[in-house]
């Protein structure tokens, strides 16, 4: 854990470990999943322990300092706000008291941050979002949001790259493909890597 | 060939599993009685990662083109080959032409087919098991369906075989679940963690499917000044989170990233019974140490190598 917060430094931290830990190719781990605040390591109980990995990485980790980091990029993503690609709209103005215009004008003006690619394949969490446009998530999830489809939740927003359920507040849908099984590395979206919304 | 006549309630190819691509969201949608997989692999003398066919409910039943030797583990089945009652977990020859058919799950929930011939599928992501939610990997992407044919890898028979009673493990309800704590087991008052870890019986909602398992009962209290919900993070297999309403969730295999508070983890053991909860089935929790987790991982670990030891009896 590198921190209790939705915060950019916190994550260059989580960003620069993950990479440390690619780095180091053990064979004993299966897998990492680095999100806002941590890197959650996935490891083979069989041929290592807890208390040996730990402090395995532990001891090598001032090396992280010097990691290579891959240069992240930026993506520019094309959304349709609103009307039938935005169910969530109409409760935003209401709850939040700004127009359409407005809350679109707020979420294109920032360049979000990759946070985290997960729950499903390719779903980034993006942040961090204007404080004004800070919602609850919906209190009964729904049972499929298409795929496309642009949400926001508290201080962060993101894209549904697979049809899936989901409780975050849809405004708009992009026709931008987020995930291709087919083709290495799969995501179009990785951690570190910057996106801008902007308005079709 | 081997081609689908019935695929029962759901039927999809699985392997050991997707991993390597968590930090992109790619879930293991890995065979769910990892046990039971790997007998079946050891029965029809295959790699750890041979594809095999995943199937809930009776109403099974396939047939094939070629002489081959098949398989079937997992939950206990009435099966017949050619109206020939089969022995659970065996290793059996079947001539071409015969039909395959299971007709009833008689314990457990989810039994694994298999063909010593192996199938010839595409791994998709290094990996055979299919991700139905995102459509890819596995046969097309779906689960399998009435008139599908898929081809064998090789034309390769297997020996007759069979998996000693005492090694087949029990999947009768109720069903009692050693877990480890996770990182927001403080979120909850002392109380409900003692009643969750130490008695409560919980009842297999039928709100369940590969995703993950809800339970019902009386819903845990968080403290006062804890969150309702964490700043997403990552979470493994087995993984129990504790929505608002307080009533928990055992993540399967199909997701990386959770926003709810972990209470706990089901110790590695223990999650291979995860493939066998059905709605209405009772679970109690039992809270273990961390060693005691990687203790009994290794000990099944053991179980599944002595196999490979061992000589193979007639069946």
């Amino acid at each position: 854990m590198f921190g209790d917060s939705i915060n950019l430094e916190i994550h260059k931290k989580v960003r620069r470990f993950h990479f440390f830990l690619k780095s180091l190719e053990l064979k004993e781990i299966i897998d990492i999943i680095p999100s806002f605040r941590s890197c959650l390591i996935h490891f083979d109980g069989e041929s290592t322990s807890f208390q040996k990995l730990a402090s395995f990485i532990m001891e090598r980790e001032p090396a992280a300092a010097s990691v290579d980091l891959p240069e992240p990029k930026t993506y520019e993503i094309p959304v349709s706000y609103g009307g039938e690609f935005g169910p969530d709209m109409e409760f935003l103005i209401s709850h939040l008291e700004l127009s359409e215009d407005e809350i679109i004008n707020i979420h294109t003006s920032v360049i979000y941050t990759v946070f985290a690619v997960g729950f499903i394949p390719g779903f980034p969490y993006l942040g961090i979002l204007d404080r004004r446009l800070s919602v609850p998530r919906l209190e009964t999830p729904r049972f499929k949001v298409p795929e496309g489809s642009v949400g926001i939740a508290q201080l962060q927003t993101g894209i549904y790259s697979f049809d899936s359920p989901g409780g975050w507040r849809i405004i708009g849908r992009t026709e931008k493909k987020l995930f291709n099984p087919q083709e290495a590395p799969y995501s179009l979206l990785q951690i570190g890597d910057r996106i801008r919304f902007l308005r079709l | 060939m081997i081609k689908i006549i019935n695929s029962g309630w759901l039927s999809i190819i699985i392997d050991s599993g997707r991993y390597g691509h968590g930090a992109v969201g790619v879930p293991p949608s890995s065979a769910l009685d990892h046990y039971a997989y790997c007998i079946l692999n050891h029965l029809l003398g295959h790699d750890r990662d041979a594809p095999a066919i995943e199937v809930i409910g009776g109403n099974f039943a396939l047939t094939v083109g070629a002489d081959v030797t098949c398989a079937i583990t997992g939950a206990k089945v009435k099966a017949f080959l050619n109206d020939q009652p089969l022995q659970p977990w065996a290793a059996f020859p079947m001539v071409k032409g015969s039909i395959l058919k299971v007709q009833d799950v008689e314990e457990g929930f989810r039994y694994y087919v298999g063909f010593s011939g192996g199938m010839n599928l595409e791994r998709i992501i290094s990996s055979y098991s299919t991700n139905m939610e995102c459509r890819f990997g596995g046969f097309k992407g779906r689960p399998l369906q009435k008139g599908d044919e898929i081809d064998f890898k090789d034309r390769k028979m297997g020996e007759p075989a069979e998996i000693p009673e005492r090694h087949i493990p029990s999947m009768k309800p109720p069903h009692r679940l050693r877990i480890v704590e996770g990182p927001e087991i403080s979120y909850f008052t002392p109380d409900s963690v003692k009643a969750f870890a130490e008695g409560t019986v919980f009842t297999v909602s039928s709100r369940m499917n590969r995703t993950g398992i809800r339970l019902e009962a009386k819903p845990l209290t968080f403290r006062t000044e804890a969150d309702m919900s964490i700043i997403s993070e990552g979470i493994l297999p087995g993984t129990i989170q504790i929505p608002g309403d307080g009533v928990p969730i055992i993540m399967l295999h199909e997701r990386t990233i959770g926003g709810y508070a972990r209470i706990a983890v089901v110790a590695k053991a223990d999650q291979d019974l995860l493939a066998h909860l059905k709605p209405g089935d009772h679970v109690l929790f039992e809270r273990i140490g961390m060693e005691e987790a990687q203790s009994l991982w290794k000990s099944k670990q053991e179980t599944i190598t002595s196999f490979k030891q061992i000589n193979r009896r007639p069946a």
